[in-house]
């Protein structure tokens, strides 16, 4: 029973900070791109303040059982993917589930919020919702293929699927897989820009377009719902990379200036772009990512 | 008397009664068919392994019984047979020619039993071609698009059929003997190029039913034309058929070590499954949709067989097993549909969740299993595809499945938001729930995909006893099935199935609660016209549902692809024979004049050169 009770309060605090540090995210790239064009910008807490009041708002209304339950898949997905990335190399406290799953199963996981968020958007008639989901799940045909190459290429090129495993032996090689298999890594970073859907992949909210997409008939506590499992993913993506390129991190304080730089580079690359079309999304990723990618694989193959 | 001739007179003599009974008591009809299911089911499920059956005629020796394989797939031909048939009596209630429909139907259920426990390939090739005339008569049952349809198939068939039998021919030639047994052990002893024609002519033939490609033309016409109850068992059941004989072909007759036949089929395969999907994002018809779809799944399954690891085929199996549970469903699902509304066109139907709840439960469920999104069974499937191809150095044709499955989603969710989400339609404001006869299958087989997900033991037994026969060792540690959860793969990683299912049905019903309890009171149902729609106000005749060219832009990137349909190739191909034939057909004009010139102009041909080269 102890054990029971110790593994779900190591869970909860590791899903605060995984909140924690994916709100703090969000109101420092607010304040990057404010900075940039030359505004003061919001506070970094902003978000914070932003989800407590939507938390606090009373909703009144819903369009059905499907659209009230999407909030929930996405924020399912967000905190069981979080379970099973593993945060710190060692000590037992963010240790969760590290061990039950592997790349793939994550790979899967990360998919499953956005489809029931994509349900949710469905049920709400709203036209925009659909056109939203339709740009969405088409770019994710995009961005997946030089993601999956290259997460295959580091499986080949370690003997292992399993994450923990990968961290140990980045630890045995004293090597960053980022310098190890460096093709792998180029082409999972183009892939991140588009996982973001920040600019300029943010076809699917683009505001001047399809009025925020998917969550526009979604206020009050379902908008806070899906900016906590927002958040919460942003936290588990980078997390990821971190594990699987930058050797993991020993203490929170590497884990956030590793994140932070990851997360840095589609905040910075989207500042300065306009939005492309929704095909010109797509196939952007099955050019120059992608052949990095089948570079990855062949290295790997060799390595 | 012999179980496996019970079951056959059961199955043949069932079909034929009720043919007779349609025209006398067409009220009993519907009872006697689901009867003559279960008592073939009960008869089927007791039977014994080790139950033979050997005889002679004109002098060959037969064989009957099933091997463990065929009873893996003896399985899922009864229960989805039943459970179809069962979604018949209701879905095909006040159509005309129930006697005729259900005679095929039924001759199609006892053709695929004759197959699975055909052990020689007299009975095999008997049976399979039982197996595509009945199914050929209920594809063309509708009576529409005939010509074209039910032509295509039975070429196809035809082609299929004809390979099979050169390859029976041949096998015979060498080896003096019909039996499985006697061929899977002296294969070897003949030359490699004969055993590489008996392969691949076998392939072709099993290939048409799996409608690989190139050879799925057929599929995406005779599967959206059937009526959706056969088109159930159709995609779920007979098409498997050919699934069982590339296990036979790829693990009895080439050896393991030929790994050039593995290759090319499987990437055959990965390239039939890219390319289906991609057909299905396009389509508008959910019909047409699913039947791209099953091409695609089928792919899968033969990647799976085709890596010819251990994981891999039982990945393979494991999906074929899964392919029957949720794609019956979700053919029966559309019939449901189809029923209810009178259409299946996506562009049309809106809206349906609030009116045909338990439809979209199951179809929500199978669509999650055929998307493999964790915890349901289809991740079971991919996780163990995946590793298998990984691990077994296929870089290349994962990233093929992974193009294949990331593409599913799309049309996955194009299948959910057409027919159920969406704006609604004041039209289909009175359409009712199917009837219980058509929800409990579907409901049932939904069941099944869940269970698979958390405790996939209750199929990998069957299956693991199934590779025991092509020749795999037990690897399944010795538990009951329940306790079966965690999956390895051959490098030693592992997931814990019964972990996921723990960990996202808690955050679920966690976040599910606090999301209803909060504000519970004062929320309210608004209709999904009551949007917000930027100033403009939505009339109750307007419909906003975005449905027209759903995923244009995605078609647009793919559009290179799709430019050139392999149909196109046969139509051409078609093309040049017949200007053959018309210019053959100069030379035969009737007049026999020309023909005496054309003997003449032969013996002076034999005159001037017969000594030269004849020696005359």
């Amino acid at each position: 029973m102890n054990t029971i009770l110790i593994e779900i309060l190591g869970a909860i605090a590791t899903i605060l900070l995984a909140f924690t540090v994916g709100m703090l995210y969000g109101g420092a790239r607010r304040k990057v791109i404010a900075r940039i064009q030359n505004r003061v910008g919001p506070p970094i807490y902003q978000n914070f303040i932003d989800v407590v009041k939507l938390y606090s708002k009373e909703t009144s209304i819903h369009h059905g059982w499907i659209q009230h339950m999407g909030p929930v898949f996405a924020i399912t997905a967000s905190i069981t993917s979080l379970m099973f990335v593993p945060i710190l190399t060692s000590g037992n406290w963010f240790s969760n589930l590290n061990f039950s799953g592997d790349l793939i199963f994550l790979i899967y996981m990360m998919v499953f919020g956005s489809l029931g968020m994509a349900l949710g958007a469905g049920q709400t008639g709203n036209p925009n919702s659909a056109i939203g989901v339709s740009r969405g799940l088409s770019q994710m045909v995009g961005y997946e293929i030089p993601f999956v190459m290259s997460m295959v290429a580091l499986m080949t090129q370690f003997h292992t699927t399993s994450i923990t495993g990968m961290i140990e032996l980045q630890a045995q090689s004293e090597s960053w897989m980022m310098f190890s298999n460096p093709f792998a890594f180029i082409a999972a970073i183009m892939a991140m820009l588009g996982m973001f859907h920040y600019a300029p992949f943010d076809i699917v909210h683009a505001p001047a377009e399809v009025a925020s997409g998917p969550v526009s008939e979604f206020g009050g506590k379902y908008l806070g719902m899906m900016m906590t499992s927002g958040s919460i993913f942003a936290f588990v993506k980078l997390t990821l990379f971190v594990d699987v390129f930058m050797g993991g991190a020993s203490n929170l304080i590497e884990l956030v200036i590793k994140t932070f730089a990851l997360y840095m580079i589609p905040v910075l690359y989207g500042v300065i772009n306009p939005r492309y079309r929704t095909e010109q999304a797509i196939t952007y990723f099955w050019k120059w990512p992608a052949f990095f990618g089948l570079i990855g694989l062949v290295w790997a193959a060799f390595y | 008397m012999n179980s496996l001739i019970i079951i056959l007179i059961l199955v043949f003599g069932g079909a034929i009664i009720s043919f007779v009974l349609n025209k006398f008591l067409p009220i009993l009809l519907n009872s006697f068919v689901v009867l003559i299911m279960l008592a073939v089911s009960y008869f089927f499920f007791s039977i014994d392994a080790a139950v033979q059956l050997n005889f002679e005629i004109g002098g060959f020796h037969l064989q009957w019984g099933f091997t463990s394989a065929g009873y893996l797939f003896g399985i899922i031909v009864v229960v989805l047979g039943f459970l179809t048939l069962l979604y018949s009596t209701a879905y095909m209630n006040g159509k005309d020619n129930l006697g005729y429909f259900y005679m095929n139907f039924l001759f199609s259920i006892g053709a695929m039993l004759g197959i699975l426990m055909s052990r020689d390939l007299i009975s095999l090739f008997f049976f399979w071609e039982i197996m595509t005339w009945s199914s050929y008569l209920i594809v063309i049952y509708s009576g529409k698009d005939v010509d074209r349809r039910g032509l295509k198939y039975m070429i196809f068939s035809a082609i299929g059929a004809y390979s099979m039998l050169m390859a029976i021919v041949i096998v015979y030639s060498f080896i003096g003997s019909f039996l499985l047994e006697d061929i899977f052990t002296s294969i070897y002893a003949i030359g490699f190029g004969y055993q590489l024609a008996i392969a691949i002519l076998l392939m072709i033939g099993f290939g048409v039913k799996t409608a690989i490609m190139p050879v799925h033309v057929w599929a995406p016409e005779a599967y959206a034309g059937s009526p959706m109850s056969f088109t159930a068992l159709f995609s779920g059941a007979l098409s498997k058929m050919g699934v069982f004989g590339f296990a036979l072909v790829l693990f009895n007759l080439v050896s393991t070590q030929n790994w050039l036949i593995n290759e090319v089929v499987a990437w055959l395969a990965a390239i039939t499954a890219v390319l289906a999907t991609f057909y299905a994002v396009i389509q508008t018809d959910a019909k047409k949709l699913l039947a791209y779809s099953s091409i695609a799944q089928l792919g899968y399954i033969i990647i799976g067989l085709a890596s010819g690891t251990y994981l891999g085929v039982m990945a393979g199996l494991f999906l074929a097993v899964l392919h029957a549970v949720f794609k019956a469903t979700l053919f029966m699902a559309v019939g449901a549909v189809e029923r209810q509304v009178g259409t299946t066109d996506m562009t049309k139907v809106t809206g349906l969740i609030r009116r045909m709840p338990l439809t979209f439960i199951a179809t929500l469920i199978s669509i999650i299993t055929l998307a493999g999104i964790p915890p349901l069974g289809g991740f079971v499937g991919k996780w163990m595809l995946y590793e298998a191809l990984i691990t077994s150095d296929h870089y290349y044709l994962v990233i093929m499945v992974f193009l294949s499955s990331t593409a599913a989603f799309l049309y996955s969710y194009r299948i959910l938001f057409g027919m159920f989400l969406g704006q609604e339609e004041p039209e289909y404001a009175n359409v009712k729930e199917a009837p219980l006869a058509m929800l409990i299958p579907m409901l049932v087989l939904s069941a099944i995909s869940v269970f698979a997900g958390t405790f996939p033991g209750f199929i990998i037994e069957p299956i693991q006893k199934a590779m025991l026969v092509l020749g795999f060792e037990n690897r399944i540690p010795n538990i009951e099935w329940y306790q079966l959860s965690v999956l390895f793969n051959s490098w030693g990683d592992k997931v814990v199935l019964q972990n996921i299912m723990i960990s996202v049905m808690g955050v679920f019903l966690v976040g599910l609660a606090f999301i209803t309890i909060k504000g519970y009171k004062n929320q309210r149902y608004v209709s999904t016209k009551d949007i917000s729609s930027s100033g403009e106000v939505i009339q109750p005749e307007d419909n906003m549902t975005f449905q027209m060219d759903f995923y244009k832009p995605f078609e647009r990137a793919i559009w290179p692809l799709l430019k050139r349909k392999i149909d196109d190739y046969y139509t051409d191909f078609g093309k040049g024979l017949e200007a053959l034939f018309d210019f053959i057909r100069r030379f035969y004009s009737g007049n026999g004049q020309l023909y005496a010139i054309y003997v003449m102009a032969f013996l002076v041909l034999l005159l001037i050169a017969g000594t030269k080269y004849f020696g005359f």
